[in-house]
């Protein structure tokens, strides 16, 4: 059966919640659309009911709250990229965000769109007729990951720019259902399974991004990609250090989550880098080889190591 | 449906929409404002970009729900009324316009930008425009319009437009000028095929094949027939007549017929009341295939293939070769044995797409007048010929318009199936039918620059002489002929200059794979064995322990000389080209002398102005002009010449306006239409300006004697003292002296309209042993390239960093265009050179498109430096040459060059990868290295 389409602007978060629980048989939640619009028109996503956020004010703002700094769901890239206080205290983030897509992306895209953008791959980011023609895979009910030739899992990678950057600060989500408010640390939305990739309940509405304000980080951005514009990531690693060198290192665009590992800056960079690269589950699903992007996660650490102590 | 209301360009709409219409196509389709362009639907080309309330967005990526009750300001709302803004002025007069597909998405972000910062430097310039792609200009021209807009608003005067000097006493010929259409390109009014609307068009859309090499068992179209909506559907035996570009080769029909040969291959086409309804009655056809074994690998196709069917039935050997082309001139392996260095190395190249920005699109309808079918072509007469041949129609019942066409670079150069099964089915429903590909469909219509493998031998001597040179080449033709087997003979040919080798020979193998079909693309058939020559060159120049400089000229052919091969070289700038590029990079303060990790690279090139010999064996001309001049006082080009943004419709204005006197608005160009226009062969093989340059010339010299015979009588003077300037005529001693006005009404009295005619053929040339004619051409032009790149030994990243290119383009009769030509294509070379690529999973085409097809975006692109070299071709229209194609072929072994300068690492397969310097770096240790600056 075909469903009658819709699209539904929402003013608040319950009307949201409402509006998804009436279209609860075939709805998305859209705020900028520069992910979900292309991944409909190639057919990968095919809600009959969209659910635009975009007029929610209660999702917007950025602004000191307790001892976080909170940034709302629908601030465009473009906008967060240039606040003050994100610039000068959280500049990983900002850097992330001037990465994503292009100028032009930046003006739509959102940070809650960025952090929950669907996982992609050279095998899945295809139109309806290609994955037919592929045989589809496992991220659209086939029965087989094609990008490994057979695996009976999907590698899609994870390929937020800002997610990373968020988790090496320590950020937060928070979100609502229908039961209410949650806050969890952001990494922990992440399954790690190409195919469902975050484990938030359908309806749930990511209202913020919370960067703690307690702490100040040296921080280090660098992002693998062919052209310096309009692309996603091949490898996105971020880093922080607090005052007490105690290090996270995320990385996203080489596993289906953000790949994160902790340390300390004075600890052996072998053994982290090491351990990030056993973490990362990459695949050839990119332009660039998976031999390549895991010997680029090397690469970067070292250089993030490099200019984090420097920094000291 | 939904009801919205858009406040659009200062005016109210209230609009019944679907809900998840996008905002493009609400513009497009509906309030009909097609200045707003659409090229990937996926928001990596920028081309549909439009302000919502003040700010850009990508309207094919945004839901028009999104924006019910905005305001938005498309391209066509920037102009105040009749005045351009200022913005779109600049872009008209820095030449920031070819082929205009991309220009309203430019403009639009370029305005974003200055609303943000009114006074941006070059560099947020080059940042802004990053979300939207060119494949014309290089950006760079565009960069210096905006620039030239922020100078102008704050109030400091742009330095005049620079005057080029112009050596001669041309009034018109070298002085560089917008293009006539560019006015209407800035304001989003250019008419593109997918732009015009012929009222009640169907929608067609295709069926593609998910195999790439089977049977067709069976093709049940029963229940997508049934579809409400649905007109019309045909499968492969409507249209079962072959055809092909090449006489030689037709091999392909308009939809598969009995099997398929790539995955992507038309196998039903439908006809329908909407999009929607024929996509949908796309997915209720059901084919049966009997699987074949596919073949992918060219080095496969070489061989006995046992008991597999072979691609194409014809063919005398149990194998995929279409085609061998070989030529000898020496014995190549007893002089290489003889050599004092010696090199024989293999490569590899990937194919290349041609990226243009407007996917291809086109309407057909019939009338008292037979088929019309307005597209985008490269190419109207070929098309005319094979609409008739198929559809068995006489060619007088067929006309094909060219509207503006949004780049082509070869890939519209071939008559397309699309094109013959609109026509069809127009014919079948009596309605016109209309299609606009998909950036999927574009890639995978394909046509683009073979995948190819070579081996190439070259021998020099001791003092650095080329002795000789031997290729052995295959390239990857994909499932149909197309232009290859003259990509198969440009391979090798191609390589008889700039550089005098006596000795030379080549071998190619052009073999049917099961891919999408690759053809004609800028640079035709040599972009990829100048590389394989110019990287070689660099090594020599090591062995021998020679500037690469001085190796190349101390072999360059001379000016009026004959290669091995026996083409005429007349005028011949290589010299000149190269030192005015070494000159400018300072090229002997840094070859082998800058710090770790950087490095600079030189290489060379030559190309064809247009192919001597037609590729229907006919007396008819190559290009043939018409002039009317009648009492208005205007004269009237008709020229069947295709301008696809490289400006030809201004290059025919200028060469009339230069011989006759007159300024440029008394010209009125009508070109490519086959019905108003008489015949050229098409925009392909870099002969436009020089065959329909020389036409135009000799119809505005018919016309001048025309005009000059009645003066002469009517005021009693001799033809010759009359002068023809400023739009005045006159004798020098002002006995006559007429305003063009009365010599226009002096020279129509009693008769009416002037006409006139010039026709274009290239002489006799070259020898006479088999394949004498590949490569031929009336004139060929020069070039060269320093490149200068950063490599990340650590990533082996490569970026270029500086461009200095210098091209002997004869005589630029416009500059402007002439320089839009060479930094477009040094762009596009620099593409290939780093990150394009097809790249295929068993036959299907992974990256097609736009996000992984990977064009260079403005921040990948370096300052580019031109220098147009003049030597004034003897044959060509004022001295022209060609400029569009030849610039692409030194700028990818410079770049590769460099690379090897900055951490000697020798390339032998593109796109240069990032993963391959790495490994050999890794291999090498490169310990020795050098030392870190000098």
């Amino acid at each position: 059966m075909i469903l009658q389409k819709h699209y539904l602007q929402p003013l608040t978060v319950d009307e949201a919640s409402t509006m998804a629980e009436k279209n609860k048989e075939s709805f998305k939640f859209i705020a900028g659309g520069t992910d979900v619009i292309v991944n409909k028109n190639q057919g990968n996503e095919n809600a009959a009911c969209l659910i635009d956020l975009s007029k929610i004010e209660a999702l917007k703002g950025i602004a000191q709250t307790g001892n976080f700094l909170r940034i709302g769901a629908l601030e465009k890239l473009a906008v967060l990229a240039k606040n003050p206080l994100i610039e000068k205290q959280f500049s990983v983030l900002a850097e992330a965000a001037l990465s994503v897509g292009s100028p032009l992306i930046r003006l739509s895209a959102t940070i809650g769109g960025n952090v929950l953008c669907e996982n992609r791959c050279l095998y899945y980011n295809q139109s309806e007729w290609w994955r037919e023609a592929v045989g589809y895979c496992l991220k659209c009910d086939g029965d087989i990951c094609i990008a490994t030739q057979g695996k009976n899992a999907c590698f899609s990678e994870l390929v937020s720019d800002t997610a990373p950057a968020l988790i090496a600060l320590n950020a937060q989500l928070t979100y609502s259902t229908r039961e209410g408010t949650h806050t969890l640390p952001l990494e922990s939305i992440y399954t790690g399974d190409g195919v469902t990739p975050r484990n938030l309940e359908k309806n749930a509405i990511v209202q913020a991004l919370l960067i703690p304000t307690d702490k100040t980080y040296r921080t280090f951005f660098a992002k693998l990609r062919e052209r310096e514009s309009l692309e996603f990531t091949s490898l996105t690693c971020c880093m922080s250090a607090d005052e007490n060198d105690q290090l996270r290192i995320v990385l996203s665009g080489v596993d289906p989550k953000p790949v994160v590992v902790t340390g300390n800056l004075n600890d052996d960079p072998e053994i982290l880098i090491t351990k990030a690269v056993k973490s990362a589950r990459t695949v050839d699903n990119d332009m660039y080889t998976r031999k390549y992007r895991r010997e680029m996660i090397r690469v970067y650490i070292s250089r993030g190591y490099k200019k984090l102590k420097n920094a000291l | 449906m939904e009801l919205i209301t858009l406040t659009v360009n200062n005016k109210r709409y209230q609009l019944a929409v679907e809900p998840h219409d996008s905002l493009s196509a609400v513009l497009r389709d509906r309030i009909n404002l097609t200045g707003t362009k659409t090229g990937c639907e996926q928001g990596s080309c920028g081309a549909c970009t439009v302000f919502v309330d003040g700010l850009a967005v990508q309207s094919c990526i945004t839901p028009v729900m999104k924006v019910a009750g905005a305001t938005i300001t498309t391209i066509e709302g920037i102009a105040d009324q009749a005045k351009l803004h200022s913005l779109q002025q600049k872009f008209v007069e820095k030449g920031a316009v070819q082929c205009g597909y991309c220009t309203p998405g430019m403009i639009l972000s370029s305005l974003q930008l200055l609303n943000e910062n009114p006074n941006p430097d070059r560099h947020q310039i080059q940042e802004a425009i990053s979300g939207n792609l060119c494949r014309c200009t290089g950006y760079k021209k565009i960069i210096d319009a905006v620039e030239a807009y922020v100078q102008e608003s704050n109030g400091k005067m742009t330095a005049p437009p620079e005057i080029k000097k112009n050596s001669s006493s041309y009034k018109t010929i070298g002085t560089p000028r917008p293009y006539i259409e560019a006015e209407k390109k800035v304001r989003g009014a250019a008419e593109y095929a997918d732009d015009v609307r012929i009222k009640n068009a169907l929608h067609c859309k295709f069926l593609r094949s998910t195999q790439a090499h089977a049977q067709i068992i069976s093709i049940d179209t029963s229940v997508a027939e049934k579809l409400q909506g649905v007109r019309a559907i045909i499968t492969g035996k409507a249209l079962p007549i072959s055809f092909g570009v090449l006489p030689i080769s037709q091999d392909e029909t308009a939809l598969a017929v009995e099997k398929t040969r790539y995955i992507g291959e038309i196998v039903a086409a439908v006809a329908a009341d909407t999009i929607e309804i024929a996509e949908q009655a796309c997915s209720l056809i059901e084919v049966k295939y009997k699987p074949l074994k596919a073949f992918f690998d060219m080095m496969e196709s070489v061989n006995d293939i046992g008991e597999n069917e072979k691609i194409h039935a014809y063919g005398k050997f149990n194998n995929n070769i279409q085609k061998k082309a070989e030529l000898r001139f020496g014995d190549q392996q007893d002089e290489l044995s003889k050599s004092d260095h010696r090199l024989k190395i293999d490569y590899e190249f990937q194919g290349i797409n041609h990226g243009f920005t407007e996917p291809h699109a086109a309407t057909a309808w019939w009338d008292e007048n037979g088929l019309t079918i307005i597209t985008a072509t490269q190419v109207p007469h070929y098309l005319h010929r094979y609409l008739a041949k198929v559809l068995q129609v006489p060619m007088s019942r067929v006309r094909v318009i060219k509207p503006y066409v949004g780049g082509g670079f070869g890939g519209k150069s071939d008559p397309f199936p699309h094109e013959l099964i609109i026509s069809h089915l127009s014919r079948l429903t009596g309605q016109p039918v209309r299609v606009r590909f998909s950036r999927e469909e574009v890639f995978l219509s394909n046509h683009g620059r073979h995948p190819t493998k070579m081996t190439v031998e070259m021998g020099v001597s001791r003092e650095g002489e080329i002795k000789v040179l031997d290729a052995d080449i295959v390239i990857d033709g994909g499932a149909y002929g197309s232009f290859g087997v003259v990509t198969s003979y440009y391979n090798g040919v191609l390589l008889q200059a700039p550089y005098k080798i006596n000795n030379f020979g080549f071998r190619t193998r052009r073999v049917y794979t099961n891919k999408p079909q690759c053809g004609a693309m800028r640079g035709h058939g040599a972009v990829n064995s100048r590389y394989a020559v110019e990287t070689m060159l660099d090594q020599f120049a090591e062995k021998t322990g020679l500037d690469p400089c001085q190796l190349r000229l101390k072999n360059f052919l001379s000016e009026n000389t004959t290669t091995v091969g026996e083409y005429r070289i007349t005028s011949n700038g290589s010299r000149e080209s190269l030192q005015r590029v070494m000159e400018q990079s300072g090229w002997k303060d840094k070859y082998k002398k800058l710090p770790a990790g950087k490095g600079i690279g030189v290489a060379c090139g030559f190309f064809i102005s247009g192919s001597a010999l037609p590729i229907h064996w006919n007396e008819y001309p190559q290009s043939v002009v018409h002039l009317k001049l009648d009492l208005d006082g205007r004269v009237l080009v008709l020229s069947g010449a295709s301008d696809i943004g490289q400006g030809s419709d201004t290059m025919l204005a200028m060469i009339v306006a230069e011989v006759l006197g007159i300024s440029m608005d008394k010209i009125f160009v009508v070109a490519a239409d086959t019905t108003l226009t008489p015949i050229d062969l098409g925009s392909y093989s870099s002969r436009v300006t020089f065959m329909a340059g020389n036409a135009a010339r000799l119809a505005a010299e018919e016309l001048k004697e025309k005009m000059l015979s009645k003066i002469s009588t009517v005021k009693n003077v001799a033809a010759s003292d009359l002068h023809f300037e400023h739009e005045q005529i006159f004798t020098t001693d002002k006995s006559v002296s007429l305003t063009w006005n009365e010599a226009v009404e002096i020279a129509t009295r009693k008769t009416g309209a002037l006409n006139s005619s010039g026709a274009y053929n290239s002489p006799k040339l070259g020898g006479d042993f088999k394949g004498a004619g590949a490569g031929l051409s009336p004139s060929y032009s020069f070039g060269a390239v320093i490149a200068e790149v950063t490599v990340d030994a650590e990533t082996g990243q490569v970026k270029v960093t500086g461009i200095w290119g210098a091209h002997d383009a004869g005589k630029a009769i416009n500059p402007l265009a002439v320089e839009g030509q060479l930094e477009g294509s040094w762009h596009m070379g620099m593409g290939q050179a780093l990150s394009e690529q097809m790249k295929y999973y068993n036959g299907l085409l992974v990256n097609s498109n736009l996000l992984d097809y990977k064009i260079p975006t403005s921040k990948d692109t370096p300052d580019i430096f031109t220098h147009i070299i003049e030597t004034n071709d003897p044959e060509g229209p004022f001295g022209a040459k060609e400029c569009g194609e030849g610039a692409i072929h030194p700028v990818i072994p410079a770049i590769a060059n460099a690379v090897y300068d900055a951490v000697g690492v020798r390339i032998t397969s593109l796109p240069i990868r990032s993963e391959a310097i790495l490994e050999t770096l890794q291999k090498n240790k490169h310990v020795e290295s050098k030392p870190e600056s000098v």
